[in-house]
């Protein structure tokens, strides 16, 4: 079993804030403050009072809007930044995917890259040389891994380096935002490789845009905004809050017209009460018009984020005339486990790739009350949280 | 992985507390800043920091490797290049000094003398202009997982280590052409002035690499540095022919620690004598004093590193 725990207790970390060209005289004028052991003003916090603890066989993730403080949370785990104040403990060896390009050195070869980076983990030469063999097989690099890494292309590198991350067998693996480069099937053998090391006990740290991956790797998750700890806790209950507070963003942002105006948005159940999963939600909206249009009206319900569930559309072309159309949709039998969900409008002129009359924003929302959804197995990637009723027999035979 | 001893913490009070689960801190309010007592101050230990130096040893080694072939895989002549410019110093020193003007070399043929100079100069000259610049160049290596800084130019100035050990093997050639031959006592006192050359040349240099990551204009104001360097060297010329006293030398080799290294090169070398202990003493001190100052002033830069880098 691997023994990688982070510990951080009460972690800050300021960031100079103005970006005013630094010439010489200011340089000096840093470099005797630092010297003297003193700090100068027109800092901000990039990361504030952190409290967080992983422990061996844990997977977090830590989402967030860019620069919440993910990556310098990141960095300083690794040791490369020193916090301002605060304690850090982090035991084992750590594996680190940060950018797709650092630590690789274009000019050398796929096989010098790979020892290097396995002495900067702290590894002996013959450590590296009895797994080099997997990492080449891993990154499917077998035909370039004596050629230049300069002539690699991104993804290349980005096998290579994740290769020899999750291969040197890290104690703690740390993955910032780099598997969006590698291709489908790479991403899945990169979502089942951390599954491995996972169940090996390694601990998992993953900074990721992509929540749905997130969602299939990692058990916990952290939400950072602005530099501190939103909320903490299992991955589904932090990403709901997460893509509530995105859409609460998206919400107050007071536009709801284009070429046409909507007035009048609501998602009803018919008995008044809330919205159940496998039962019925009215959609009423009123479109105000100053000219006659021949338009395609779209619906979709999303957890928070512009990327729908699921879409609706009527199935034809609507015919907007002057003054008010009021559309009505009904949605038969919700297929939507308990949360609260978001639903998206927009109108356009031609069929899928028309003019916006309506450009494509979130109009309301709405709780439903019913079953939870499943929990999937870990590393299984669930693109849309739909529930489903079924029925199973299960017969020994 | 780390005894995580250069790695200091400060005191944490509140949050020691085992009560206070981490999910319950949500309650509280964050502070504006964090409480005075807990501001991170980095203790640097000497035999830590070395330890957790000679644990990071093969990833210095690998990267003195990494350099060597990057810098001869490109290279037409490869190898060569290492002889090339001490030789060319020295064929042009010896034309200079010789035909135009004379200097006292103490019967020793100049080519040799100069040679003997210009080992330990190129060694030094070069570890300092590549090391120097082994932080700024190798930023991507250093935002991505930690490691004691100093192995990046203390692996450059392995690179100038080998590069004077290839330019080394012209002295076979340049002893059978003018009938020397290494006195036998070299055995005895070349380490030890190695070891002097290594000493400053580490503190020189760890120094210069903290210091340019902060202040990228000295990139270019280096190269005139260590040429300016050539000049108040004993490379071309004996010190002396500018130190005429006892008392001068010993200065002299205090203030410039390479000089009493040249010198002993050629009093060893080229004539078999010991070298003049007094300015080796002054060179000493004033070395390790460099290195001990390098050490701190970079231990004290570090820190920062990767805010600014």
């Amino acid at each position: 079993m691997r023994e990688g725990t982070v510990r951080t207790t009460e972690v800050w970390k300021k960031f100079r804030q103005d970006d005013r060209p630094s010439y010489l005289q200011d340089r000096v004028a840093t470099l005797k403050d630092r010297i003297q052991g003193r700090s100068r003003p027109s800092w901000r916090w990039a990361l504030s009072d952190i409290d967080f603890s992983a422990e061996p066989g844990e997977s977090w993730a830590l989402v967030g809007a860019n620069g919440a403080g993910k990556s310098t949370l990141l960095k300083i785990l690794t040791r490369v930044m020193y916090p301002t104040a605060g304690r850090v403990d982090v035991t084992g060896r750590v594996g680190a995917l940060i950018e797709v390009r650092a630590g690789i050195s274009p000019l050398l070869t796929g096989r010098e890259n790979i020892y290097l980076t396995g002495s900067l983990m702290g590894l002996k030469r013959r450590d590296v040389a009895s797994r080099f063999d997997e990492i080449v097989a891993f990154a499917e690099l077998e035909d370039a891994v004596d050629r230049q890494v300069k002539y690699y292309s991104t993804g290349m590198q980005m096998r290579l380096g994740f290769g020899v991350a999750a291969h040197l067998e890290p104690d703690l693996l740390f993955v910032d935002e780099v598997l969006a480069v590698g291709d489908a099937s790479f991403q899945q053998r990169c979502l089942e490789r951390i599954r491995y090391v996972l169940g090996q006990g390694t601990t998992l740290l993953f900074v990721s845009h992509d929540l749905a991956a997130v969602e299939a790797t990692c058990a916990n998750g952290v939400w950072l905004h602005n530099g501190g700890i939103r909320t903490r806790g299992p991955i589904r209950e932090v990403l709901n809050d997460y893509r509530a507070a995105v859409e609460g963003e998206a919400e107050s942002r007071p536009q709801i017209e284009g070429l046409l105006k909507v007035s009048k948005i609501e998602a009803t159940s018919p008995d008044g009460g809330l919205p159940k999963t496998g039962g019925r939600l009215d959609v009423d909206i009123s479109i105000h018009s100053d000219e006659r249009y021949r338009a395609w009206v779209y619906l979709g319900v999303s957890e928070g984020a512009a990327t729908p569930i699921f879409l609706l559309n009527p199935g034809r072309e609507t015919m907007f005339e002057f003054g008010q159309t009021d559309v009505h949709c009904t949605i038969g039998s919700l297929p939507l486990p308990a949360g609260r969900y978001y639903l998206w409008g927009g109108v356009y002129k031609n069929w899928t790739n028309g003019e916006e009359l309506v450009g494509w924003q979130p109009l309301t929302h709405f709780d439903v009350y019913g079953p939870e959804l499943d929990a999937a197995p870990r590393a299984v990637v669930r693109l849309s949280p739909l529930h489903v009723d079924s029925e199973w027999e299960i017969e020994k035979v | 992985m780390l005894d995580g001893a250069s790695y200091e913490k400060a005191v944490v009070g509140r949050s020691a507390d085992p009560s206070l689960s981490p999910g319950q801190k949500g309650a509280a309010a964050v502070p504006d800043e964090p409480r005075p007592e807990i501001l991170f101050h980095r203790r640097v230990r000497l035999i830590p920091a070395l330890r957790e130096l000679w644990h990071f040893r093969e990833l210095a080694i690998t990267l003195a490797e990494r350099d060597l072939r990057v810098r001869y895989k490109q290279a037409v002549l490869g190898v060569a290049w290492a002889l090339i410019t001490p030789l060319f110093m020295m064929l042009a020193f010896t034309l200079i000094f010789t035909k135009f003007t004379h200097v006292n070399t103490g019967g020793a043929p100049y080519a040799l003398f100069s040679y003997l100079g210009l080992l330990p100069w190129t060694f030094f000259s070069s570890a300092v202009s590549q090391g120097g610049l082994s932080l700024v160049n190798n930023v991507p290596l250093l935002n991505k997982l930690y490691c004691p800084r100093e192995v990046f130019p203390i692996a450059a100035i392995g690179d100038a280590f080998a590069d004077m050990l290839i330019a080394s093997f012209v002295l076979l050639l340049l002893f059978p052409i003018f009938g020397y031959g290494p006195e036998l006592i070299s055995l005895l006192y070349v380490p030890m002035l190695m070891g002097l050359l290594f000493t400053f040349t580490i503190g020189v240099t760890i120094a210069v690499s903290a210091v340019v990551v902060y202040m990228r204009d000295l990139r270019l104001v280096l190269p005139l540095v260590i040429q300016m360097g050539l000049f108040v060297t004993p490379v071309v010329y004996s010190s002396h022919s500018i130190a005429k006293t006892e008392l001068a030398l010993v200065i002299y080799s205090f203030v410039n620690p390479l000089a009493p290294v040249i010198d002993g090169l050629r009093q060893v070398v080229l004539f078999g004598h010991h070298p003049q202990w007094l300015p080796f003493l002054a060179g000493s001190v004033s070395s390790v004093l460099v290195l001990a100052g390098g050490f701190w002033l970079f231990k004290r830069l570090e820190a920062g590193m990767a805010d600014i880098a």
